[in-house]
């Protein structure tokens, strides 16, 4: 090694040094929201008499904080049904959130559905997708009874059994392979 | 021990002792490194080029330390290939609205607030109330539409003209990712409004991501920072659409301008079919510099030349726009080939041997 080649590399390696120093904590910072969970919120969203088990009762909710209307989100509530092998002390909570693109779905009662307006995405009473686009059952999201108020938590996915897996977004398919094509992110909680 | 070279044992000598050279060394230096006011002398106009007149203007004086004239000249103008018409100036065309996006981006971005509870406000306020906002904020946002349509339009050029080929691939690339980086800044300002329906669209296009297998989800979040649609996604946005962007767009816009000088652009398909296989042209451009002959550099007001004139007269046709014609290779029958076949005979600034590899490929081509 003659000495202009260890000056050379030595140099090179002194600059590589001095990028690294300020490239990795850019990249770290940029790629930081990928690995963070954020605080888990639970809201209350009416009493337990206020949801029965025939029907879904709309409610409204927050479920990101800061940037206002646009961070709240709509939620069918009704109390579990033994007709569905529900226990009748837990509550449901579809979300609203198509399990296609993520179109807001609405419940139609005359039909006992949830109809999508974007594509014709269509859901049967407990969320099972029965006709297009949707490729899994809708979201719910995680319920609780304090001091006889029902609070709503996370959000979690559904398998096509109605086993509660990680979120994922809206077009990722659940259960079987998919669990591993679709990873479960850092991002989210663990299901109930 | 005597060394056969004086010179230089009187230089080791002098060094040795640390002497002032006698007088035949200082005879010598004299002759070598005459005083700065001979040189000037014997170049009378460097004067006037290097500002040290009191006549010179500004102009040459920055001029004569940058060579902009130089560059001005190379880029604008260089050898224009026989044949080139509008459809030329589509390229141009959209780097124009690029430039009208960025100003007008500019401007809107003093009244814009990138805050989710802030941001349709601050739009309301712009197009209900600023003076002319409407006006500023309906150019930046028809001019996207229209700069993906110029792309496109550009790049059927490109196509359709064949002039993709060798050498001008690497220039074909660098213009496929300024497409995708321009459908980035769309996706981007597209939610910058936030209404209703830039919200709905971006989270489609998130979830559309984000149903890519495997590297789709943590993609999503990353576009996102986050699970879910947040405070962070609108200024994460934002900064990508004003500053991320633009600066990778500008500088390969500047790569692809480069590559334009430094090329030369290609001739029509229906010129290059029309001309004989002998007459192959050479634009020797030699360092992105033209050589500045106007009779040359003018292009023949008839842009669409007819194939019946080009094969009567092929090589005065060629001697109007090219440089220098190369010596026919193959002397003996110049019309008699299949002038048809000929597609990648513009060869644009391969210099002078160059020829000989083009032209293997062209026999690889040409049925023989």
């Amino acid at each position: 090694m003659t000495r202009r080649k260890v000056f050379v590399v030595a140099s090179q390696a002194l600059g590589g040094l001095a990028g690294a120093a300020v490239v990795l904590p850019v990249v770290g910072f940029a790629l930081a929201p990928v690995f963070q969970r954020g605080r888990e919120r639970w809201e209350s969203v009416g009493t337990i008499e206020d949801f029965g088990s025939e029907t879904y009762k709309q409610v409204v909710f927050t479920e990101i904080l800061g940037i206002g209307e646009a961070g709240k989100t709509t939620a069918y509530v009704r109390q579990g049904s033994e007709e569905y092998g529900e226990d009748p002390a837990e509550f449901i909570a579809i979300s609203t959130r198509c399990a296609h693109l993520g179109c807001p779905v609405r419940y139609v009662q005359a039909a006992a559905n949830f109809i999508c307006p974007c594509h014709g995405g269509a859901y049967d009473f407990v969320g099972k997708r029965i006709g297009g686009p949707p490729v899994r059952p809708l979201d719910r999201f995680q319920t609780r009874v304090t001091n006889k108020r029902v609070e709503l938590g996370p959000r979690y996915s559904v398998t096509n059994q109605l086993k509660a897996v990680r979120v994922r977004d809206p077009g990722e398919f659940t259960g079987g392979i998919w669990e591993y094509l679709y990873p479960p992110r850092p991002t989210t909680f663990p299901p109930p | 021990m005597k060394s056969p070279f004086p010179s230089r044992t009187k230089k080791a000598d002098q060094a040795e002792n640390g002497a002032m050279p006698g007088e035949n060394g200082a005879v010598a230096q004299e002759e070598v490194k005459p005083t700065r006011k001979e040189k000037l002398s014997g170049h009378k106009d460097l004067a006037v080029h290097h500002g040290t007149e009191a006549g010179a203007d500004v102009a040459g004086w920055v001029d004569s330390r940058t060579n902009a004239s130089g560059i001005f000249t190379a880029m604008m103008s260089r050898h224009v290939p026989k044949g080139t018409n509008w459809f030329y100036t589509l390229g141009s065309a959209t780097m124009f609205i690029f430039a009208m996006q960025a100003i007008t981006g500019v401007f809107l971005s003093m009244y814009y607030t990138p805050s989710a509870t802030q941001a349709y406000a601050s739009i309301t306020h712009l197009t209900n109330d600023v003076f002319l906002g409407e006006f500023v904020r309906s150019l930046h946002k028809w001019g996207s539409s229209l700069m993906i349509i110029l792309i496109f339009l550009h790049m059927a050029r490109t196509f359709f003209f064949g002039a993709y080929k060798y050498p001008r691939e690497l220039n074909w690339v660098i213009g496929v990712v300024l497409l995708i980086l321009t459908m980035v800044m769309g996706l981007t300002g597209y939610l910058l409004p936030f209404d209703q329906r830039s919200f709905w669209a971006t989270i489609v296009a998130n979830n559309i991501t984000a149903s890519g297998p495997i590297v789709g989800p943590y993609l999503a979040d990353f576009l996102r920072a986050g699970p879910d649609f947040s405070a962070t996604t609108l200024s994460r946005f934002y900064a990508l659409h004003m500053l991320v962007v633009p600066g990778l767009i500008g500088a390969l816009i500047g790569a692809h301008l480069f590559l334009v000088v430094k090329l030369g652009t290609t001739a029509p398909p229906w010129v290059r079919a029309a001309r004989p296989k002998g007459a192959q042209r050479t634009e020797s451009v030699e360092a992105g510099v033209a050589v500045a002959d106007s009779d040359e550099v003018s292009v023949s007001s008839n842009g669409f030349v007819s194939n019946g004139s080009d094969e009567a007269t092929p090589e005065a046709d060629e001697a109007e726009v090219t440089e220098a014609d190369s010596a026919p290779e193959e002397p003996e029958a110049p019309a008699a080939e299949p002038a048809a076949e000929e597609s990648t005979t513009d060869q644009g600034p391969v210099e002078g041997g160059g020829s000989e590899s083009t032209d293997a490929v062209d026999d690889e081509e040409t049925p023989s």
